[in-house]
């Protein structure tokens, strides 16, 4: 598996950290209530297939990406910057 | 059907053809009283302990593919119990119990070998926390005993004591710790099982979980629907896929680890060594095979097997700890799909559907468990109340943050399990 | 008072020459982290008096040599840059900086770097962030056969010792090749 950092290129895995679903990127408001952040933390939509998740570039730029990438395969299909609009 | 040497040789030397299979391959009925779904250590176990234990019969497992092909069949078959918080110290001591008789118990050698487990540390912090856990083992009425330098030297004199920046400094040693023969397990509670008259129907694929009106039905099958009072998912890796059939989210990333296995050599590790600062372990197969592995590739899969960096990771460390494996050649690698949860502990439980059990979570330690994951499972179906050494594994530990059993301290995520 | 004396990151374990690359010690007159404010890439350019550098390239004025280092990061290697427009700070001591001379310096990198080096798809004026054996590390291509290598000082003895082994098996193989 190598991912390609819309800033570095195509590059090892090894330069990348993992972290879990995208949905890390939608942090719910401080008083949304424990089945929000239940959600958020926990729950999971775990798919075999399609999925899209949060990397961290550290022995490259220290970007955060979103990579879409199929579980079953190790496929990838897109790697975008977390903040891109 | 008898295994013994004088058939061994008479089956040898008539080209094996008067074995007969040792469990019945039945079509499925309409509907069971329990239906489990994967029949994979922990699935059968559950079948074999709902027959002897409560007399539950009409019980069926459901495979997708065949018995053991799941990680049962896949793990490096460390079997102890060195856990140190309420809820999975009690658990694993229980389990290690069962272990101990399981033999006798349905009359298979699995192999159980309690060869002892040398956990290492490294420097005076690390001992003073192998300390506490070792006191941990010790007042769940199990056994450790801490070993200096010399006494490690002593057991594993081919260990690089050392090493620049993980001298050895002594260890824990968990004597009743050790390995059993994964596959073995499988067949020897499906053996049971069937004897019992459970039925294990193989090429079976659950594809869909039938609930009315809160209550489950049974489930949909490749070979059709088969109506159950009860439902247990019991897939491990794929706990998520199966539980998401009845609407449920589970906190649950399936992530890959990977094994290693070099070719057969004679005797030289004699016990199971962790390096768990290289996130290394080793241990020798009765085979001759030294069978090591390392930590998860940190990435959601479901493909069973990883990426290069971690493989390279493992033999780095392999050959950090002990430089003599160089000489040996890795035969396989590959690699099973692991259940991780947000504190690395398993669930067993019921689900917010009536009749819907589950039993998941084992992350990359659930063949040990396997005896008392389905004791306490079998407990749960059969009675509808947890078992006391399973009933801090709630489902909804997570939401309300109350009996989290994070053992590392490594904070909420799955893959840091 | 007490009078320190300065040493160098690599305090007299270079040069070394193997076969016909040598790896050699370089010491700017300062190293300077800029990270523009957010927008402010074209402001802080006009105070550096150079384009700050884009993704994977660098750029030059005045002897100083702007290294892009990571996201919204460069590193400035001369003459301290100014500018109201970014965060600034100065890393002198913070890094140690080779610059490995001579013919096949991308095949010895190779045994260290996961990051094809090769002049061919990394030619003059490109960089990368990268990793040189488990150390971090930024990668440069001064010249065809001059590349610049900065890891963090505290894995300076690490790298050369990295660095220097791979310099041998890449004589080794030419020679045996
Ligand atoms: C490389 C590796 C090393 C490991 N090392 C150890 C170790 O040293 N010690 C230890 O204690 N644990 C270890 N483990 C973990 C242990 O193997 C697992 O936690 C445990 O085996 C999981 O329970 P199981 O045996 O029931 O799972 P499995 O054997 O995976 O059983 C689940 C079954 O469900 C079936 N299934 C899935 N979906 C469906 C469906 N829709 N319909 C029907 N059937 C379905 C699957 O085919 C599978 O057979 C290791 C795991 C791996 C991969
Ligand atoms: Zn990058």
């Amino acid at each position: 598996m190598r991912l390609t950092c819309p800033l570095c290129g195509e590059r090892d895995l090894r330069e990348f950290s993992y972290t879990g679903d995208a949905v890390l990127c939608e942090r719910p408001a401080p008083e949304a209530g424990p089945e929000a952040w239940d959600a958020y933390l926990h729950l999971r939509e775990n798919p075999a297939g399609v999925a899209r998740d949060l990397w961290h570039h550290g022995a490259g730029c220290s970007a955060w990406l979103v990579v879409t990438r199929d579980t079953v395969t190790h496929a990838v299909i897109a790697v975008a910057l977390a903040d891109a609009p | 059907m008898g295994y013994n040497a004088l058939r061994l040789l008479k089956e040898g030397l008539t080209g094996n053809k008067g074995w007969q299979p040792v469990w019945r391959d039945p079509a499925p009925k309409d509907a069971y009283d329990i239906v489990i779904i994967g029949g994979g250590g922990h699935g059968l176990a559950t079948a074999y302990y709902l027959a002897r234990e409560h007399g539950l019969r009409n019980v069926a497992v459901l495979e997708k593919g065949y018995l053991g092909g799941g990680n049962v069949g896949r793990n490096t078959t460390i079997v102890r119990a060195n856990y140190a918080m309420p809820g999975n110290s009690e658990f694993y001591s229980h389990s290690l119990k069962l272990w101990e008789g399981l033999e006798r118990e349905l009359n298979y050698n699995v192999m159980h070998s309690q060869r002892g487990l040398i956990d290492l540390f490294h420097s005076d912090d690390q001992r003073d926390a192998y300390v506490r856990g070792g006191n941990a083992m010790i007042n769940q009425g199990d056994d450790a005993v801490l070993l200096d330098r010399d006494e490690v030297r002593d057991r594993l004199p081919y260990l690089d004591f050392d090493n620049a920046r993980f001298p050895i400094h002594g260890a824990l040693l968990h004597p009743r710790g050790g390995t059993a023969r994964h596959d073995a397990v499988a067949w020897g509670y499906a053996r049971a099982a069937d004897r019992r008259g459970v039925d294990l129907i193989q090429q079976c694929e659950v594809t869909g979980i039938d609930v009315e009106g809160g209550k489950v039905q049974g489930v949909t099958t490749t070979r059709g629907v088969i109506r159950a009072r009860k439902v247990a998912i019991v897939t491990a890796g794929r706990s998520g896929q199966v539980a998401a059939m009845a609407g449920l989210r589970l906190p649950v990333e399936s992530h890959v680890l990977q094994a290693f296995v070099t070719e057969g050599l004679k005797p030289i590790i004699d016990h199971v060594v962790i390096f768990g600062m290289g996130h290394f372990y080793i241990s020798q197969s009765d085979k001759g095979g030294l069978v090591f592995g390392g930590d998860l590739d940190g990435y959601a899969s479901y493909a069973q097997r990883g990426n290069l960096p971690t493989a390279e990771h493992v033999m780095e460390a392999a050959m950090a700890l002990m430089p003599v494996v160089g000489q040996a050649r890795v035969l396989r690698s590959w690699g099973g799909i692991m259940d991780m949860t947000p504190d690395g502990s398993p669930i067993i439980d019921r689900t917010g559907i009536e009749g819907l059990y589950l039993d998941c979570g084992w992350c990359y330690g659930g063949f040990k468990a396997t005896p008392a994951s389905g004791f306490a499972l079998a407990h749960l179906l059969a009675t509808d109340r947890p078992h006391d050494t399973a009933a801090r594994f709630r489902l909804d530990r997570f939401r309300d943050g109350v009996g989290l059993m994070d053992e590392e301290g490594t904070g909420a995520q799955h893959k840091l399990h | 008072m007490v009078r320190l004396v300065a040493r160098t990151a690599a305090g007299g374990a270079l040069p070394q020459t193997i076969g016909g690359l040598t790896l050699a010690e370089h010491l700017p007159e300062a190293i300077t982290a800029v990270m523009p404010f957010d927008g402010q890439e074209g402001a802080v350019s006009d105070d550096m008096g150079m384009p700050f550098p884009a993704p994977g390239r660098t750029s030059e004025a005045d002897g100083a040599l702007a290294i892009w280092a990571g996201r919204h990061l460069a590193l400035v290697l001369g003459a301290p840059p100014r500018s109201s427009h970014g965060a600034i700070s100065d890393q002198s001591d913070a890094w140690a900086v080779f610059d490995l001379t001579g013919p096949g310096g991308a095949e010895a990198l190779a045994r260290l770097c996961p990051v094809d080096t090769r002049a061919a798809q990394f030619p003059p004026g490109h960089t990368a962030r990268s990793l040189l054996g488990h150390v971090h590390a930024s990668i440069t291509r001064l010249k065809d056969d001059r590349l610049r290598i900065m890891v963090p000082r505290s894995m300076a003895h690490t790298a050369i010792h990295d660095l220097t082994r791979a310099m041998g098996h890449a004589l080794r193989s030419q020679s045996a090749g």
